[in-house]
This record gives structure tokens, C-alpha cells and sequence, in this order.
């Protein structure tokens, strides 16, 4: 979660693997969005020699939409080149760096940022540099200071950074992926056991992440900066996407393999969690493979979503009243797949038409909350998922108690929530690393050196 | 999108890589009865490694791959050939 190893096919492929994106406007410049992919999931940051690193082979793109048709009308993409500085080295440093063009960095990495709008192609800068990954106290010793050399300034107001960074997204994958358990709950449980703390499954783990700050400008319709949330030029729908070529050939000169033919999508990220729990395993990959704008064939899993079946099931007794609801999830579907429409929520709407598609919608028109609410829109904080999804959005908890029926009285009246359903959590908290102030704002990743390993039990 | 040709007899029949759907592959000889040597300059001709796809083989469609693009071929004939070079003929 919340699109870590998600699907079949791009579980096996981690540095393609999208696993959360993230759109928010931003409380360090309220007139731009922040746009936040992250990729390769559960990096343990002591894994070198050979340390994380984008893929030189993969198209990485973020999408807006913005005219109601839910198709991408404003396309990002990044592109890798990675560089080794000494062929006769192993070493991925060869001493201390301190500054991100240092040479002893052996392995550097760069990218290219590409503008697709309107059939006009715009390269908006070229060979921008990553950091390092955050390797150890001796060789990355002020990793702030060198991954703030990242952050680098683009064309029209924007601002980019790709790089390692800590998870910011906590779940209890252990718990969760073991039929369905809340650890806070496990006595309510079909297989009762004592109650517990949830566990942060990802809190020591690193990510790879594609940070863009945009003027809201370069991101609405008609080029203005919306200031009433109920203005359909409002809202802006958001997914980033990874894709490899059609085919990929083994060179055996260079024991590496080559890629050929056209880009094909392998990986997709808008909602967190739609492909996690709401499609099933059969279908995984090919909703990776599609386009939001064709996501009306996965409506059924939307309208009657297979988690909300087993709730019951798994918690005798504790929600009959979902059990005994039998209509399509309208609720969820709003949320999920056209955007909510006014009149639901007073002052609010992020609705962008009625074809189905899976994309954070964000109403860029909501400014930043100067006290956020981190269950956002269901916590009366309308610059949270699912409008748009912060950082901080305590998405699990938000997307449990939706699926657990708190949300169904916003289209349904006649509906009275099970008192547990206001109440489901799995337990964890963000104990993740502090989140920075300013841009990026995603937390500085784990370093090699100081990680500790964590522990295993088998029974 | 793909480019789509009708009949591509001048595409090249030499080393070109026939990938199955299986993923396996092999490197074809002269697989065409044309001499090499004798075949007229295209001066479109592919200058870089080309994948070549038959995805089903009763088909007429042959799916060529380089770079960051595709071309499909429909030649029956080329399929033909091709299939047979994979078989070993």
C-alpha cells in the first residue's frame, strides 16, 4: 500500500512500481500545486553496494487533467541517464560527498524534464542532477544540505526535484495483508486475539520520488488561478504513470538489456489504494496498462467493492448495517471515480465530469489549512484527500472508514453508519521521518549507515 | 502510434531478431530467397537493431520494433518466412 507491489506483473518490477502520488496546493507558495510521484517501493537504505536509482529505461510521467474529459491535457516526463565516473572502481563512492557535482560520487545521475500539452512538446531543462542516495555518515554527511542542491529551478515559475526520500505513507502491511486484521480490533476478529498497537510497516524504508512545484496557472484550463471552489475550471485531476518499451532485448556485449519499440504503460497511480483493494488480482495489471479515461469497466468494483463484503464477514456482529446494505456504493464512486458534486458538501466540489476515471482531483481553488486535519475532507478539512491527497492524509483510516460505510450518508440519507465504522483504523500513526517545510517537503531518507535492522519472528 | 505499411517486401531480411510471444528469441540468417548482395539500397532502411514480433503466426501481421517506435508490416509472405526460420528451416 498504497500501490506498493500492488499488482502482479509490477510487483516484479519495483523500479517502475509507482507507489504513491501525491497533489496538493502548496502552503509555501499558495499560488502553485505541488505534484508528487514516488517510485520503487520499501528500499532498505543500507542496500548497496549498488544503491536505488531511477531507471535509465523507464518513462516516468505525471498527467493533469483539467477540461472534464479525463484525459491528460498537461503531461510531465522524466527521463534518466546515469553516468559512471571510474569503470574500475566497485565502489559507489569513492569518498566523502559534500557536494552533489562532486566527482568522488561514482554512479551520478540526471534527468530531463519534458512539457506535453496541447500537441506542443517543450523540453523545460536537461541533464538536472540527482543526489546520491543517502548512503552513510561518512560518505553523505550533511544529506540535507546535499540533497537541497537538488532542488533546482525550471522555466515559468516551476520547480523540480527527483530524488531519494524517507515514506512518508503509514500502514500496517502485516497486520492488513493478514486476512484483514486491525491489529486494534483483533478481538473482534473472526480469528480472535488480543488487541495491539498497529505496526508502521514502512517506516524505515526509503523511496524514490518526482517532485514538481507548478504555478496554477500552467495547470488550469483557460491558464487562470481559480478562486471559487464551486468553479468547474477549478478542479484538476492527477495520476503519474511509468512505462517501459514493448520489448527489452539482452545485450550480451554489455550483459545489460536494451529496450526497443514504442513506450507501453506498466504502472499507474491516482487514488491511493483503488488497485490495492478495490480491483481484483486478475485485472491488476491491466488496470495498470490503462488509461484513467477508460476506467468505467472497473465501476462494478467500485459500485460494489469486494472489502466492503468482508468487513462483516471478518467482524462478526460489528457492522450489520453494512452487511444489510445492498445498493451500489454512490459514495464511493463520487469519491473515487467522477469527483464529488455540489450540493453534497456545502462549499465544495471537486467534481470533473461524469466519465469514470480514477485521478486525485484537486480543487486548487481550497487554500492550504493552516491546521491540518490529516483525515482531511471526512474530518471537515477541505484541503485534504480526497481532495487532491496531502502528505500528511492519513489515507488508510480516510479509505477504511469510506469503504466501512461513514461516507454512504453523504448520498444516502436514509443510511445510519455502524457505530464501529467511524472507529476502524489500522493503528499506525506517522512515525515516519519529520516532513520538510518547503519544497520538496517530503522527509529525508534513511541513511545506510544508521539504519537498524528490524526483527523477525516465524511463529 | 504504430506505422503501418501494406507488404513491406523490402524489408530487411537479415539479421533481424524473431521474437515469439513466448519472449524466445533467435537470430535469423538470410531467410528470404533474395541474394543480400543483390537487393536495391533503400535508403530508408533501418541503420539499428530491429525486433520483429509475429504474434500470431496464421496471420498476415508482423510487428517491427526499434528505437522508441513500431512499424506493423501485414505480409504474409514475410510472416511466412520468417516462421519458417524459426523453425529451423
Amino acid at each position: 500500500m498504497s500501490s506498493h507491489r500492488e499488482a502482479p506483473e509490477i510487483a516484479k518490477d519495483p523500479v517502475a512500481d509507482g507507489t504513491d502520488t501525491y497533489a496538493f496546493v502548496s502552503k509555501e507558495n499558495p499560488d502553485s500545486v505541488v505534484l508528487i510521484a514516488n517510485f520503487i517501493p520499501l528500499q532498505q537504505p543500507n542496500g548497496g553496494p549498488n544503491f536505488y536509482e531511477f531507471g535509465d529505461d523507464v518513462l516516468y510521467e505525471i498527467h493533469v487533467s483539467n477540461a472534464g474529459t479525463s484525459e491528460a491535457d498537461v503531461t510531465f516526463q522524466f527521463r534518466f541517464r546515469t553516468e559512471i565516473r571510474n569503470p574500475d572502481t566497485f565502489l559507489y563512492n569513492t569518498g566523502p560527498i559534500s557536494s552533489i557535482s562532486d566527482e568522488t560520487w561514482n554512479r551520478p545521475q540526471f534527468y530531463s524534464v519534458t512539457r506535453k500539452s496541447g500537441g506542443k512538446t517543450r523540453v523545460l531543462a536537461e541533464k538536472v542532477p540527482c543526489p546520491p542516495c543517502n548512503v552513510g555518515v561518512r560518505s553523505t554527511p550533511d544529506y540535507a544540505a546535499l540533497a537541497g542542491q537538488a532542488v533546482r529551478a525550471l522555466p515559468r515559475g516551476m520547480r523540480v526535484f527527483a530524488g531519494q526520500r524517507a515514506d512518508a505513507f503509514h500502514v500496517d502491511l502485516g497486520s492488513i495483508f493478514d486476512l484483514g486484521a486491525l491489529r486494534p480490533f483483533n478481538e473482534a476478529h473472526l480469528i480472535s486475539m488480543p488487541a495491539m498497537d498497529g505496526r508502521n510497516a514502512v517506516q524505515s524504508y526509503n523511496v524514490h520520488s518526482i517532485a514538481l512545484e507548478v504555478p496554477i496557472r500552467e495547470l488550469t484550463r483557460d491558464g487562470s488561478t481559480p478562486s471559487d471552489p464551486l468553479d468547474p475550471k477549478a478542479t484538476i485531476g492527477v495520476w503519474a504513470t511509468a512505462s517501459r518499451q514493448k520489448s527489452r532485448v539482452y545485450d550480451r556485449k554489455s550483459g545489460t538489456f536494451e529496450g526497443m519499440g514504442p513506450w507501453k504503460q506498466v504502472s499507474r497511480l491516482g487514488n491511493p489504494l483503488v488497485n490495492e483493494v478495490i480491483v481484483p488480482m486478475s485485472r491488476k495489471d491491466k488496470w495498470n496498462s490503462r488509461n484513467p479515461k477508460g476506467d468505467k469497466v472497473f465501476d462494478k468494483y467500485v459500485y460494489r467493492p469486494e472489502l466492503a463484503g468482508l468487513l462483516p464477514v471478518l467482524y462478526p456482529g460489528v457492522f450489520p448495517n453494512l452487511a444489510a446494505y445492498d445498493k451500489d456504493r454512490a459514495d464511493l464512486h463520487a469519491i473515487l471515480h467522477t469527483g464529488i458534486p455540489e450540493g453534497v458538501v456545502p462549499g465544495f466540489a471537486n467534481y470533473t465530469g461524469p466519465v469514470a476515471a480514477d485521478m486525485l482531483r484537486l480543487n486548487v481553488a481550497i487554500p492550504p489549512s493552516a491546521e491540518e486535519n490529516s483525515l482531511g475532507l471526512v474530518g471537515g478539512d477541505a484541503a485534504g484527500f480526497p481532495n487532491g491527497r496531502r502528505i500528511s492524509d492519513d489515507v488508510v483510516t480516510i479509505e477504511l472508514r469510506a469503504v466501512a460505510g461513514v461516507t454512504i450518508p453523504l448520498v444516502d440519507p436514509s443510511f445510519t453508519p455502524d457505530g464501529a465504522a467511524g472507529a476502524v483504523t489500522d493503528g499506525t500513526t506517522d512515525t515516519n521521518a519529520p516532513l520538510l517545510d518547503v519544497f520538496p517537503f517530503l522527509g529525508l531518507p534513511g541513511g545506510g549507515y544508521q539504519t537498524v535492522p528490524g526483527t523477525t519472528e516465524a511463529s | 502510434m504504430p506505422q503501418e505499411a501494406v507488404r513491406m517486401s523490402e524489408a530487411t531480411r537479415r539479421n533481424v531478431i524473431i521474437a515469439g510471444a513466448t519472449g524466445a528469441a533467435v537470430v535469423a540468417g538470410a531467410a528470404g530467397s533474395a541474394s543480400a548482395a543483390t537487393r536495391r539500397r533503400n535508403p530508408r532502411r533501418a541503420q539499428e537493431p530491429v525486433v520483429a514480433l509475429v504474434e500470431d503466426p496464421t496471420s498476415d501481421e508482423l510487428t517491427l520494433m526499434l528505437g522508441e517506435r513500431e512499424v506493423v508490416v501485414r505480409d504474409r509472405d514475410l510472416v511466412l518466412r520468417l516462421l519458417d526460420a524459426a523453425g529451423g528451416f
